[in-house]
Parts: C-alpha cells; sequence; structure tokens
C-alpha cells in the first residue's frame, strides 16, 4: 500500500493543531498558540509529548520516523509538523 | 583543576569553555562578589538553567569562599521566596528571564545579579579564599515529607569525597565525554559536573531531555562516553524505533537513579545497547550518592541497586536499631565522609535523620527507605517510609500538592497518590471531593496545579468524588485511592 493517507497540506495543519489542543494545550487556555511558536520553549509539550506526537503522526498519517527525526526542527511547532509530514509524503 | 587547560571542559549548545577559560571566569565571578560584599561562607542562591553560566557561577561561589544554593529555575516565586529566606541568601545569581521572579522573592538585602557577565569585570583577580574541608560548599535543597523545603547541607569534605568516590566506581577518565541533561540544580546533576571537572573529562550540557532525536544526535556527533539518565529518560528512548541499530561505539557508560528501574527495562537497555556498561544507583540528596551495581551485575541481579560506594558502609536496621541479616526488610544506615551535616538552620543534634555513629564525633544517616539485602549483601530497595511520590525521577511530597489543591475555591478534601506507570516510574494521581453545592472541574484543577507546582508535581489525574473513602479511624484511606486508576 502506498495510498497517502489524510487530506491536504491544510488539512494536516487542522489536525495537528487539534491534536496539540487537545492533548497538550488544555492545561494552559490562556495560551494563544501560532503555528510557529515554540512547542518546546514555550512549556507545551516535554520529551514524552515528543514521543506522543511521534505516535500520532505514524499512525495517522503513516509516516515512519526514525529515532533521529525526533527533533525541534521537525516536531518544534505546528509550522515544523507540517512540513516533515509533507515532506516524508511526498518522498517515503 | 585540570592537567589540560586548553581541553574542553564544558559544552553547551554552540558555546564551549576550556578548562583554563571555566579557571578565569570563575575567578573573574568570585572578584565581582567579592566586590558585592559577599563574606566567607556567605550563601548565594544560583537560579540559572543548565548552561555556562550556571557552570561558572558554581566554582566563582566556590572560589570567592562562600556556599552555592542550586534552586532551579522552574521553580514557583512562594516556594522561591521560602528557599531564599530560609538560607539567608547574600546574592542571587540569576539570568534575565527569571530577574522579575526573583526580585519580588528575595529580601532587599539580597544583591541580584542578572547577568553574570557583568559580574566582576574589570576587577583584579583576587587571590581566592582559602577554604577547607570542614567549610560550607552548598545548601541544596529537598521537599520534605511535609512538603516545606530543606536545605542539606554539604562541606568542602562531603562534595569532594562523593566525587572521587563516583569516579573511581564509574573508573571515569579525562576521555570522558558525558552528557547530562538532568538539571544542574538537582543533586544527580549537579555531580555530573563536579565529577567531571574534577576529573578532566568533558560535560556535554544540554538544557534538558528535550527532543529524543536530539540526544540521540549527540551520543553519536559528540561522541558520547556516558549518560545519566533517570527512568522516564531510559523509557523514552526505549521507546523509539530505530536505536537497536545504532552503533554508539563510543558510549560505553550509562547510569540509573532518582527512582528505581523495572526489571524489563533493565533487560531491554542490556539488549538494545549491550556494549555499555549499565550501573543501577541509589542516592538522596542527605548524602547524594548511596550505593551502585557493579556492572557486571546487572544481568543477574537486574532489581538491586548494589554496594555501598567506595569508602563507605551500609547496613539494613529493625525499629530498635539492630542490624539484620540477609532477606529481612529494614530501614537502610549509612555511614561515611559523604553524610551531610544537617539541614540548614536546624541543630544537627534533634534531626531524626541524624544519628549518633559508633564514634562520640560522629553522625550516620537514616535513609527513612525500606530495603532488604541478599546473602551476597547485594541491596534491594523495598519501599520508602513515608509516603513520598516518585515521578520522572524526582521526589513529590503529597502534602505539597494536596495544599495546591486545598489552595481552590470549593475543594474540600484532598488526598494525592503515586501510581505505578511504565513511563513516570509514579504517576501523580489527585482525588478531591468538592464543597456542598460546588462542582469541581478536573481539568480547571490540574490547571490550577500547573500554575502553583512545578511541572512534575502537576496531578496527571484528578478525579473527583462525592466524598473520599475513609478508614475506620476517619483518617483518608490512601491505600484504596491508589488503587483507583484511570476510569
Amino acid at each position: 500500500m502506498t495510498a497517502v493517507q489524510g487530506g491536504t497540506e491544510k488539512d494536516v495543519r487542522v489536525e495537528v493543531r487539534a491534536f496539540i489542543e487537545d492533548n497538550f494545550l488544555y492545561m494552559s487556555p490562556d495560551v494563544e498558540l501560532g503555528d510557529g511558536d515554540d512547542l518546546l520553549a514555550a512549556g507545551i509539550i516535554d520529551s514524552l509529548g515528543f514521543v506522543e506526537l511521534v505516535e500520532e503522526v505514524e499512525s495517522r498519517y503513516g509516516v515512519p520516523v526514525a529515532d533521529i527525526e525526533i527533533t525541534e526542527e521537525n516536531f518544534g511547532s505546528i509550522d515544523s509538523i507540517v512540513r516533515y509530514v509533507e515532506r516524508k509524503r511526498a518522498a517515503p | 583543576m585540570a592537567s589540560r587547560p586548553d581541553t574542553v571542559a564544558v559544552v553547551a549548545g554552540a558555546r564551549a569553555l576550556t578548562f583554563a577559560e571555566l579557571d578565569r571566569e570563575a575567578n573573574r565571578v568570585a572578584a565581582g562578589l567579592a566586590g558585592l560584599g559577599v563574606g566567607l561562607g556567605e550563601r548565594v542562591a544560583l537560579v540559572l538553567p543548565n548552561d555556562l553560566e550556571m557552570v561558572i557561577a558554581v566554582y566563582g561561589v566556590l572560589r570567592a569562599g562562600a556556599a552555592f544554593c542550586p534552586i532551579n529555575p522552574t521553580t514557583k516565586p512562594a516556594k522561591l521566596e521560602r528557599i531564599l529566606e530560609d538560607v539567608s541568601a547574600a546574592a542571587v545569581l540569576c539570568d534575565r528571564e527569571s530577574a522579575e521572579i526573583v526580585a519580588t522573592a528575595a529580601s532587599p538585602r539580597a544583591a541580584i545579579v542578572s547577568d553574570i557577565a557583568e559580574l566582576g569585570a574589570g576587577a583584579a583577580p583576587g587571590a581566592g579564599a582559602a577554604m577547607i574541608g570542614p567549610d560550607l560548599a552548598a545548601v541544596i535543597y529537598t521537599s520534605g515529607s511535609t512538603g516545606e523545603p530543606k536545605g542539606v547541607t554539604l562541606t568542602h569534605s562531603n562534595m569532594s569525597f562523593v566525587a572521587d568516590s563516583i569516579i573511581e566506581y564509574l573508573e571515569m577518565t579525562e576521555d570522558d565525554r558525558i552528557l547530562c541533561v538532568l538539571p544542574l540544580s538537582f543533586g544527580y546533576g549537579l555531580y555530573q559536573l563536579l565529577t567531571c571537572v574534577r576529573c578532566g573529562a568533558t560535560l556535554v550540557l544540554e538544557r534538558g531531555f528535550g527532543a529524543p532525536g536530539r540526544i540521540i544526535q549527540l551520543l553519536e556527533e559528540s561522541r558520547i562516553t556516558g549518560l545519566p539518565a533517570v527512568p522516564t529518560i531510559f523509557q523514552v528512548l526505549l521507546s523509539l524505533r530505530g536505536l537497536a541499530d545504532r552503533e554508539l561505539p563510543h558510549l560505553r557508560l550509562l547510569t540509573n537513579a532518582g527512582a528505581g528501574l523495572p526489571e524489563p527495562v533493565v533487560r531491554s537497555i542490556r539488549e538494545t545497547l549491550p556494549n555499555a556498561a549499565l550501573y543501577l544507583m541509589y542516592g538522596q540528596t542527605e548524602c547524594q550518592r548511596v550505593c551502585y551495581l557493579p556492572p557486571a551485575e546487572a544481568d543477574r541481579r537486574p532489581t538491586s541497586v548494589g554496594i555501598a560506594i567506595p569508602g563507605t558502609e551500609v547496613w539494613i536496621e529493625d525499629d530498635e536499631g539492630k542490624p539484620v541479616g540477609p532477606g529481612v526488610v529494614g530501614e537502610l544506615m549509612v555511614r561515611g565522609p559523604h553524610v551531610m551535616q544537617g539541614y540548614w538552620g536546624r541543630d544537627p543534634g534533634s534531626e531524626q535523620r541524624l544519628r549518633t555513629g559508633r564514634w562520640p564525633w560522629e553522625r550516620v544517616l537514616r535513609s527513612g527507605d525500606l530495603f532488604r539485602r541478599d546473602d551476597d549483601g547485594y541491596l534491594y530497595f523495598v519501599s520508602r517510609r513515608d509516603d513520598m511520590i516518585k515521578s520522572r525521577g524526582e521526589k513529590v511530597a503529597p502534602r505539597e500538592v494536596e495544599e495546591a489543591l486545598h489552595a481552590f475555591a470549593g475543594v474540600r478534601d484532598a488526598a494525592v497518590v503515586g501510581v505505578p506507570h511504565p513511563m513516570l516510574g509514579e504517576a501523580i494521581h489527585a482525588h478531591v471531593s468538592p464543597n456542598r453545592g460546588v462542582e469541581l472541574d478536573p481539568t480547571v484543577l490540574r490547571r490550577h496545579c500547573a500554575a502553583m507546582l512545578e511541572s512534575h508535581m502537576v496531578p496527571q489525574l484528578v478525579v473527583v468524588h462525592e466524598e473520599l473513602p475513609r478508614i475506620g479511624s476517619g483518617k483518608i484511606d490512601r491505600r484504596k485511592l491508589a488503587e483507583v486508576s484511570d476510569e
């Protein structure tokens, strides 16, 4: 199966934001999270949060994530997660 | 400091300090502190994240003849204020990020320095204060079972002894490159710095355990030889795809402390990283390190924390203070030059955790933890004597979390328990009941806790009950609550 799971880039952005809001952000209702905001520096996720994000990306988009890819460059903000997913779906 | 002044002592992100630079910077800070009027034996609080400034501050304070008091910069204002007052800090070294909170929390008498680069600039380097073994070197705060912070007092002799003992059993050399993601405000993290500087090894310092991929990159690219960790770190790393296929030829040393590693995790670490020696250890702030399992025993006794560290003695006692034999559970007792002098500001003679030792001048440490040993003398942790929770390798006093919950209007009763959790060691579960006519929202209560407490103390689960279950005497039935899991 090589069919691409999930929808367009815009859908990914909406889904990633919803996942972060449901799982991490409900603890900080006053935070207005921008797509480029640093999730680690803002204290929204920690190392366990990265693991949860990776599991979500793997299961929802069928994208296998290697250990060394779980960096701030790839998972540090909504923008970077969307970019990472798009890149992996284009060239898995 | 080291025989190789041009070797890198500490790396933090893109910046690094050689031993010679660390030496020079520490002298500058010491001169600056002297200029601020910080006298011999006075306490200087360090409210700094893991970075070069924290490293320079530790050695600068010591060189000024003062004692350092490391405080995690995520500490909430009310607790920070209690600690700064308790230790009567003469100065607080912080950064711009924490300067505002520090200014509110510190006494007007304390000098606040929010940029240590400005400290001692242009001052003539002093000769350095001649401190000797019995002088105070550090006061490190730990949570007591009632939740109030207690300052463990450690002398130069205490600290240099422990550092040498650790260097000896970990067989550390100047070729080691240790990756420290543990906070330097925490004894286990602080000793990574102290041992590396003492033996001339290189410390690679991270702000914390953030993105796991970053740690894998560092292990490879920075040719890390040693990774000190707590169970949560091991659990996260083992959950990653691909770790088992990595060579990591430089990694020779893994250590665990802070909380015990479950046996399946020990086995999994050994299978995934078979070439690295795994040291299972146990310690507490009151003496820093108590025991370690020689790595050759890790496969045979994966649930043991081993034997006393070199130069010290441990044994297990019953309630009457008599030593017990193999297999019998009792309190672990600790004897050696690493035992603290007492808690800051309290009479050591009245301190329950210290007891007269073999000699009239000697004090031994009651660990407060129940242990047993096997026929060969290897130690096994059984349980804590108090109800402290260990989550993410850090101690959490249920009382402290309960007080935060009680501070929320409408909470009548609150009981906080630790529940075994595969990633955290123990998860923190809070059980509350409301005042009549009040509706409590678990999410709102968790947010309230997040605003009042450090992140590792925030309950993972809040359960609202109409009434909390009680035992015959009317006390809250904590055992029953610990059995109520996610529902």
